[in-house]
């Protein structure tokens, strides 16, 4: 099996037009929606997907078909959403599905609103991509005018309405209930749960919300069937994934592999290696809210769910940044720790107060005016954050700073002034004692 | 029913019930949280009140898990223990710690959670800390702090599902999220000062009672609004003979947790200046202070029994006082002079929340004493050169000119509490109690008889109401009026009729509902 027999998401990257609908159909695009509405029942269309082992490449990984399997059945209303906010930091996968086949992404939307039995789906697109919302709306007037959309599709009786709705930009509307919420015209910020979005989203009606990967690869395996899907990947991560590229190796950029391939094999052959001069050190595999690997480490993982679980890492969306040896470890998690500071919704308390603290901290390391005690300090922040949130942005911060300072402590210990330089701290509990005796 | 275990105690509570209220039950004091208001909806952003239950990878908040049978929950467990201390400290880090010149210390959220889960030394550093604005008025009555705020939401949530009125949400976010007044709005819905009290921290503060005084010198005192017929349960806070402020006491059957600001300001009147603190006598035409058993000769030698064209009264007069006033006046001037007040006087604008648009407290219980109001030409009609009339409370002189004037034209007595109009044209003025002076019964629009309490002394030689009217019957040789309040109430419920067993000394806290508001005059009746 050659590189180019993996190309299920990407095959028309990079063309300049594989985003027309006839080129598309020219290709097989919109058979398996054909196949979904007149020969399947929605919950059919699921268990495939489920057979299939699809898992979400927003970055949890959680199964799809068992997401949508979630909507009660005794649902009336139901919405379907594809989140394309993508904002992840080394992540920019989406946005190439979106330029170069946005009808993979309408087709799968269509398909996955039939199997969850929506009548109106949204294309939540980052606020940033101006440009691509108008890619994406030119492509479902196409899929209208086709009879794609609209009522009775193609001949079915199913019908599906479609909105595209670009964001103001904000890193935490990628968060589902962060999404919902700024549809309905809310501040983005995440909504507790339970209850979860399935059973109420959307104006309080079942909702389902799926990244744009996800939704392009619907297409493939209900036109090629589970099994085929299978075929790539591994038992536990079946199917191919893309993985967007950034860091000095010789071909960064957008690529796709079967799941469960050897990150030595993808670095070497679809990556070209290093470029000319630089040293492999670090590499962030799954978007900047997932510890960061040493060299040695990644060196010795596949690319799949479960090895980079085994890892201490995660998946998560695919945003690979390759670290070269040249790289200042503390300028890079203070540009992450800013990223997350900037981004905090600021609703739960650890959250909003722990990433500025973090970022505080970091910056007064880097400007030579830390302790070394501000090390530990920086670790028992980290304590105070993770897992104590409504969404993940908090252990998305606290991930990436834990790692780095494990891993490269040196670097940071390099920063921070010796202790006998630094004055004697605020103790005035002890020294009130002291007074008082 | 479910049956859960929290802390290895097995309890068994409704379906549906939060967890965070189970805690409450099993603990006997609630969680650490910020956000969490039980007639608030569920934020779930402060945190605090993280569980452990078992068989959940992660803590989980309380506030926004229904129990469920079997649940194990653990809510002291060193993993909770250390995630609570950590958060409140993150509640703190950007706190400014001005508690030496904040008016919420002492009954500060953050304080006293610090001294149960804080108690560490502070690894935070001045100059990390994020600075926003202080003392920003945000509405008539309302202050805000941003640097002490820790965004719970409770008063943008208050103004958005209490009063309807959203003036209030959180812009910018991170730790740049701060709470403001939408633009072009400001904080002046009728209830604002229920943000203050709903505000965990220091960040909201009332305006009238900022600076005054520090809490935990004040004493505080249960008593009943008196600024109209709904009757919200409040808390008399005083200190050195003055009511510093009103705050609402929780009364599910009345005012929940909530009163109006209306309501609050009551208590300024108590320390007005033109109080009635000495009785007054009229000499050569000019009132003069004088002992009270001056006060009493004088009006021996000016009133005698049967000779009082109008005995008037207010529905601002508790229950036992007007029961007295009645039996006085029927003695003074006989039934047909006794009246309740004045027709259509003490209205307003009502709202759907707690404002009455009926701003008496105790207009209920004229009909069950069979006081009737009438128009102030009615009243007017009974007086003229010659005529003797006692008035109890209120100014009615000041409602009506015609009234005015026919008051001038005759001669009479006037027993309350400020020099008004009325006051001034009296022959005798007695001074008496204002509400928060006295112990007494008031019957709200719901017919529910709540009860006043004496919290500050009253001013001058002004005496309790009851005794001054108890002692002017006793000095018409009438049946022996009670001696003590107890035995007055007893009277008060014979009157009412009330079922046996109703103890007026000893009402329930949430009242008691002795008739429907609307009921026709029974008891006493005429």
């Amino acid at each position: 099996m050659t590189r180019d027999d993996c190309r299920i998401l990407s095959a028309r990257f990079g063309r300049s037009d594989g985003h027309r609908l006839a080129v598309y159909e020219a290709e097989g695009g919109y058979t398996a929606l054909r196949r979904a509405l007149k020969e399947m029942t929605p919950l059919a269309v699921r268990e495939e997907v489920k057979t299939a082992g699809l898992r979400g490449r927003g970055g949890a990984g959680f199964p799809t078909g068992v997401k949508w399997g979630f909507v009660p059945a005794e649902a009336q209303t139901v919405y379907f959403m594809v989140n394309a906010d993508e904002s992840e930091p080394g992540t920019f996968k989406d946005r190439w599905i979106m330029d170069y086949d946005p009808h993979a992404m309408i087709e799968g939307s269509i398909i996955a609103s039939y199997a969850v039995r929506a009548g109106l789906c949204f294309i939540y697109i980052r606020g940033e991509f101006g440009w691509l919302v108008d890619r994406v709306q030119t492509a479902v007037d196409e899929a209208y005018r086709a009879g794609y959309l609209g009522r009775n599709i193609l001949g079915s009786g199913f019908d599906l309405e479609m909105i595209v709705h670009k964001g103001a930009g904000a890193y935490i509307c990628g968060e589902e209930t962060g999404l919902i919420n700024s549809i309905e015209g809310r501040k983005g910020q995440p909504s507790i749960k339970p209850p979860f979005p399935a059973v109420q989203g959307f104006l309080k009606q079942p909702t389902i919300v799926n990244n744009v990967e996800t939704i392009a690869a619907v297409p493939p395996i209900l036109r090629e069937g589970a099994a085929a899907y299978r075929r790539f990947g591994t038992e536990k991560s079946p199917g191919t994934k893309l993985w967007s590229v950034s860091g000095p190796v010789r071909r960064p950029g957008v690529h796709e592999i079967p799941l469960g391939l050897p990150f030595r094999e993808f670095f070497a052959q679809d990556l070209g290696g290093m470029a000319d001069g630089e040293e492999l050190k670090a590499v962030i595999v799954g978007g900047s809210s997932v510890p960061i690997l040493t060299a040695d480490e990644i060196l010795a993982c596949n690319l799949d769910y479960e090895s980079l679980a085994a890892a201490g890492t995660m998946l998560g969306s695919g945003g690979m940044i390759v670290i070269p040896r040249r790289c200042d470890m503390v300028e890079l998690i203070q540009v992450l720790m800013h990223f997350y500071w900037d981004e905090s919704c600021g609703q739960c308390t650890p959250c909003r107060e722990g990433t500025g603290w973090l970022h505080r901290i970091v910056r007064r390391l880097r400007a030579g005016e830390g302790t070394i005690a501000d090390l530990d300090l920086l670790d028992k922040v980290c304590n105070g954050m993770m897992g104590l949130t409504i969404c993940p942005l908090s252990d998305a911060a606290v991930m990436p700073m834990r790692s780095f300072l494990t891993k490269f402590r040196n670097e940071f210990a390099a920063l921070a002034r010796r202790p006998e330089e630094s004055g004697p701290r605020s103790r005035w509990a002890r020294t009130t004692n002291e007074v008082i005796g | 029913m479910v049956r859960l275990t929290i802390d290895e105690q097995v309890i068994e509570v409704a379906d549906g019930t939060r967890l965070f209220d189970a805690c409450t039950q099993v603990r006997g004091e609630a969680l650490p949280h910020f956000c969490y208001h039980p007639d608030l909806s569920i934020a779930g952003v402060c945190r605090l009140c993280q569980v452990e239950i078992e068989g959940a990878p992660k803590l989980t908040i309380a506030c926004n898990t229904v129990v469920k049978d079997g649940m194990v929950v653990r809510t002291g467990s060193p993993r909770v223990q250390a995630a609570v201390t950590s958060i409140l400290e993150m509640h703190l880090i950007n706190h400014p710690v001005d508690c030496p010149i904040c008016d919420q210390a002492g009954e500060c959220g953050l304080q006293d959670q610090y001294m149960v889960y804080g108690l560490y030394e502070s690894d935070v550093a001045k100059r990390d800390k994020v600075h926003k604005r202080k003392a920003e008025p945000i509405g008539p009555y309302v202050i805000l702090d941003q640097e002490r705020c820790v965004l719970c939401s409770r008063c943008v949530r208050f103004c958005a599902e209490i009063t309807k009125t959203g003036e209030l949400g959180i812009l910018q976010r991170g730790d740049r999220a701060e709470i403001a007044v939408a633009p072009g709005r400001v904080l002046d819905n009728a209830y604002s000062l229920n943000t203050v009290d709903i505000c965990p921290v220091g960040a909201l503060t009332s305006r009238d009672f900022r600076f005054q005084k520090r809490v935990w010198l004040l004493r505080s005192t249960p008593s009943v609004c008196p600024g109209c017929a709904t009757g919200c349960n409040v808390r008399v806070d005083h200190e050195g003979g003055r009511v510093w402020r009103l705050r609402p006491r929780r009364n599910d059957e009345v005012n929940g947790p909530w009163m109006c600001d209306h309501g609050r300001m009551e208590y300024k009147h108590l320390h007005a200046a033109d109080r009635l603190t000495q009785p007054l006598v009229r000499r050569e035409g000019v009132l003069q202070p004088v002992e009270w058993r001056e006060a009493w000769a004088e009006l021996e030698r000016l009133v005698r029994p049967g000779g009082v064209a109008l005995a008037l009264a207010g529905p601002h007069q508790t229950i036992e006082e007007l029961l007295l006033f009645r039996r006085l006046g029927e003695l003074l001037g006989g039934p047909e002079a006794v009246y309740g007040g004045v027709v259509g006087t003490d209205r307003g604008e009502g709202d759907a929340l707690l404002i009455d648009g009926d701003r008496a407290p105790n207009r209920a219980a004229l009909g069950w004493l069979g006081l009737r109001e009438a128009p102030a030409d009615e009243l007017a009609a009974r007086l003229g050169p010659g005529r003797m009339a006692v008035v109890y409370g209120g100014d009615p002189a000041a409602l009506s000119p015609r009234l005015a004037s026919a008051l001038a034209g005759g001669e009479f007595i006037y027993l309350g509490t400020r020099r008004g109009a009325t006051a001034e044209a009296a022959a005798v003025a007695l001074p008496l109690s204002m509400w928060a002076e006295k112990d007494g019964l008031l019957a709200n629009r719901q017919g529910r008889l709540q009860a006043l309490r004496a919290a500050i002394a009253r001013p001058g030689t002004a005496r309790e109401d009851w005794r001054v009217l108890a002692e002017w019957l006793g000095r018409l040789g009438a049946p022996p009026p009670p001696t003590t309040l107890a035995a007055l109430r007893r009277e008060v419920a014979a009157a009412l009729e009330l079922p046996p067993g109703i103890d007026l000394n000893a009402l329930p806290a949430t009242g008691f509902v002795a008739r429907s508001g609307a009921d026709a005059p029974a008891a006493g009746g005429r």
